[in-house]
């Protein structure tokens, strides 16, 4: 049964990917196309997230600094060398290092002690990252931000859709694969009950570090196209903004699964887009965010899960009552025959 | 010298109003286990709330009471419909604040516009005196003198009333307490209540003197509150004070020495207080 | 025939997935010490925790004085007249053996003060140390606080949580002369270890293995079995 339904899922998502992939032959709208990236990288962000909200049980509100250091490296990288990709390449590997070292010593410092000592240390870190970009004007230009250019081959919208769409696929995957792991299977287990994995021998703190790290990285990563997708990066990369779209996404889309930070990346964004496009006609429309977090409060409060966890309840307790039903059937019938 | 005094003074005023931001923070996190991210959105409440009163009414008495009751209304809002439900689940109640403070920010922008607002002291606090050769800004002194007023005031209640005393024992074990027969809830609702009402009268009394009112306030304070309550330690009241007082002294000094550095050093107290001592200097819970 | 003022019926905890209390079932008796015996993890202090509604039951019923208590709040338990004498004292460190009576008192009239002085007289070294903080009591004055906080108001029963646990052989002598005398004024409910004071002082026990109640008796009954106590007690 299981497995049914794992090779219908992959059918499923194969399916998905393969209509996205040959979405902008169909539709020569370059705007939607445009759209499509950015949730493409935000779904990268949001994945990242989930990876230590959802499967590990970890609240951080300093996600926007790793996202920040790729944005910026990249930006650097192009702007003081040269817009080729042994630099990009270069300026990756760069932000690999620097957001696995971060998030591992600030994970080391803080993930020992409470959860709530997490969350406000990340939100004091973030905090001083953005504080850090306004003051180094020299490499960052402060506020202002600067522009850079970008090697050829992520100079064609079209390609670089291609370029977002597979990052994604391949992150998903990634982490997919990753979560199903023992490796992962541990971090869950430590989300449901950390007192207990404690008990049962596995080192929690390690184990929340490696988590860090890898969404910490990813996190990086996500910064990296957004940066190349604007050609620009300022200080914005740096702010509590960024934090919340990843916390919204996956709160909404629904924690701990993965597929739900890719929907909840793809309704923010063209909720966005749109309600912006609506500002034009009413002004209540610019602040289209009080209505998304007003969603996600009664979200936390009503549907920790999300929306694809709900549904997935719905569809397991469905399952389950089938199931039921059938056994009673066999009893009813095992007792009259 | 008087750049010396100057600079304590600053440092004093600031840290008083982040110690009534963070006083709020510490007690209920002592008492209830809550950390509420949405404290900063009270305060800014406060400040925006009561700046408009001020204007409107033109007195700033009128404007600083108007500001506290903002501040109790959404004090006994977000702790009845907000943190009650979600009571016990450290995550939902963590990301639920957050949703609170991102929402009560941006109902800030609905009401008053995006733009920031300027604020002025009444006519009767502003300007400064002159002792000899030392300028004393006429506000800042007036908001370390509430300031500490406010600190008498809640450390008289807590030492010296039975409500206090519950608050206090509190602290240490809530199960015990109401095993002694009393209704904790209750006073869950007072001391959060008591938060926000200081909160908000911080924000009120943060207007005049900084100038400018703006949406985004509420969480840069909140930031420096929370760095206040972990080196103070969470859940002590004379702890909250005392490294607000700290907090805010190095803040202005460090802005006029070494102005890049000033956010940086109070994270860095609070990195070091983290792994050395993470109940905090006077904390009473790890 | 003694009434019956506390009943456990098939009373059932969970602690998070744990299912501590698989079947509880006991009676106290007005005016007794009941005993729950046990080995470490039986479930005892859980029972205890579960009347106060500390970890409410998820099955069963709790009455006393013939009222349903299983649901209320813990709190409003207590007011009913049940004061708990938790395993690890449940001292307020911070405040001082003053504060942590004043805490406990429900009011300052005649009959309080009356029971605070004859618990005082009683503890003596709780009016030594009036002024000092609660943490810096030894263990045995600690309990002595404990037994007082409950004492203190004009409780009908207590439910006391080894009291003797870690304490020096004379001192759980004073414990267990204090706990005789207030046999007199309370019903009590106590959980021990020590088979010595708890067959001394009670009146009728209650053996919980693996979170049920699986034997009861007089006291006597179980002072005279010695398979029965090697069984369920690991004693001699």
């Amino acid at each position: 049964m299981n497995v049914l339904m794992k090779n219908k899922k992959t059918v499923f998502y194969t399916l998905i990917a393969v209509l996205l992939l040959i979405y902008p032959f169909i539709n020569d709208s370059r705007s939607m196309m445009i759209l499509f990236t950015q949730v493409f990288i935000f779904a990268i962000f949001a994945m990242s997230y989930d990876l230590l909200l959802g499967y590990t049980g970890i609240v951080s509100f300093g996600h926007a600094m790793f996202f920040g250091i790729g944005a910026y490296t990249i930006g650097i990288f192009m702007k003081r060398f040269e817009p080729t990709i042994p630099y990009l390449m270069l300026a990756v590997l760069v932000t690999i290092v620097l957001t696995a070292l971060l998030s591992y010593l600030v994970g080391l410092l803080t993930l020992r002690l409470k959860s709530h000592f997490y969350a406000m240390l990340t939100l004091a870190f973030a905090g001083l990252f953005l504080v850090l970009a306004e003051k180094w004007r020299t490499m960052t230009y402060g506020n202002d931000g600067f522009t850079f250019r970008v090697p050829d081959l992520f100079k064609d919208r079209f390609d670089f859709y291609l370029i977002c769409l597979v990052s994604m696929i391949v992150v998903f995957i990634f982490l997919n694969r990753f979560t199903n792991s023992p490796l992962g299977r541990v971090l869950q287990a430590i989300r449901e009950n950390e007192q207990r994995s404690e008990s049962l021998g596995y080192s929690v703190l390690q184990y929340k570090i490696i988590a860090s790290v890898v969404s910490g990285v990813i996190a990086g990563i996500a910064g990296i196209l957004y940066a190349i997708s604007l050609r620009f990066v300022n200080t914005s990369v740096f702010t509590m903004d960024i934090t919340l779209d990843a916390l919204l996404m996956t709160i909404i889309g629904g924690v701990g699964t993965l597929v739900g930070a890719i929907i909840g990346a793809g309704l923010i964004e063209f909720a966005h887009h749109w309600l912006t496009e609506l500002a034009k006609v009413h002004w209540i429309f610019e602040r289209w965010i009080i209505f998304f977090g007003i969603i996600y409060i009664l979200a936390v409060m009503f549907f920790p899960q999300g929306i694809v966890g709900t549904l997935k309840n719905i569809r397991t307790k469905s399952i389950l009552k089938r199931q039921r039903n059938l056994e009673t059937k066999d009893t009813n019938e095992k007792a009259a025959g | 010298m008087e750049l010396l005094i100057n600079l304590t003074i600053n440092g004093l005023a600031t840290g008083m109003l982040i110690f009534l931001l963070a006083a709020g923070l510490t007690l209920i996190f002592g008492l209830m286990d809550v950390l509420n991210f949405a404290h900063g959105g009270l305060f800014a409440w406060g400040a925006y709330s009561g700046t408009w009163i001020y204007a409107t009414t033109g007195s700033f008495v009128i404007g600083i009471i108007g500001a506290i009751i903002t501040g109790l209304i959404l004090g006994v809002a977000t702790e009845r419909w907000i943190i009650k439900p979600v009571y016990g689940n450290h995550i939902q109640q963590i990301l639920i604040t957050l949703g609170l403070m991102l929402v009560l920010s941006e109902m800030l922008k609905v009401v008053w516009g995006p733009n920031q607002i300027s604020a002025t002291a009444p006519s009767y606090l502003a300007g400064s005196w002159e002792i000899g050769n030392v300028i004393i800004i006429k506000y800042r002194a007036f908001i370390i003198v509430v300031g500490l007023l406010v600190f008498l005031a809640v450390q008289y209640i807590l030492k010296n009333t039975k409500i206090g005393l519950i608050v206090r024992a509190g602290v240490m074990n809530k199960e015990m307490v109401q095993s002694l027969g009393i209704n904790i809830q209750k006073v869950f609702m007072l001391v959060f209540m008591i938060g926000a009402g200081m909160a908000a009268l911080g924000g009120v009394l943060l207007a005049p003197y900084s100038g400018v009112i703006y949406a985004e306030m509420g969480l840069e304070f909140a930031i420096l509150a929370f760095i206040v309550v972990v080196i103070g330690g969470m859940g002590s009241f004379p702890g909250s004070i005392l490294a607000a007082i700290l907090v805010g002294l190095s803040g202005s000094f460090m802005a006029y020495y070494v102005p890049d550095l000033a956010l940086a050093v109070n994270m860095l107290l609070m990195a070091a207080v983290l792994i050395f001592k993470p109940s905090g200097l006077f904390g009473l819970k790890g | 025939m003694m009434s019956v003022q506390l009943k456990l019926d098939q009373v059932e905890t969970y602690i998070g997935q744990y299912h501590i209390l698989q079947g509880i079932n006991f009676e106290v008796r007005k005016g007794e010490v009941t005993v729950l015996l046990g080995r470490n993890g039986a479930g005892k202090t859980t029972t205890l925790r579960t009347i106060m509604g500390l970890n409410p039951a998820s099955k069963g019923s709790i009455t006393y004085n013939n009222e349903e208590i299983k649901s209320l709040p813990t709190y409003h338990i207590a007011q009913k007249g049940i004061g708990y004498v938790p395993e690890d004292q449940g001292i307020f460190a911070q405040l001082t053996v003053e504060e942590n009576m004043k805490v406990a008192m429900k009011s300052e009239n005649d009959e309080t003060k009356e029971r605070l002085s004859y618990i005082l007289n009683l503890f003596p070294d709780l009016k030594k140390f009036w002024k000092k903080h609660g943490g810096l009591l030894s263990g045995g004055q600690k309990q002595m606080l404990s037994i007082a906080r409950a004492y203190v108001n004009d409780n009908d029963m207590l439910l006391i949580d080894e009291p003797s646990k870690g304490l020096a052989p004379i001192v759980v002598e004073k414990v267990m002369d204090s706990i005789m005398q207030m046999k007199e004024k309370t019903t009590i409910v106590l959980v021990e270890q020590n088979f010595m004071m708890a067959s001394t002082i009670g009146d009728r026990f209650y053996i919980i293995d693996d979170g049920r109640t699986v034997h009861d008796g007089p006291m006597n009954v179980l002072k005279e079995d010695d398979e029965m106590r090697r069984k369920y007690l690991g004693i001699a």
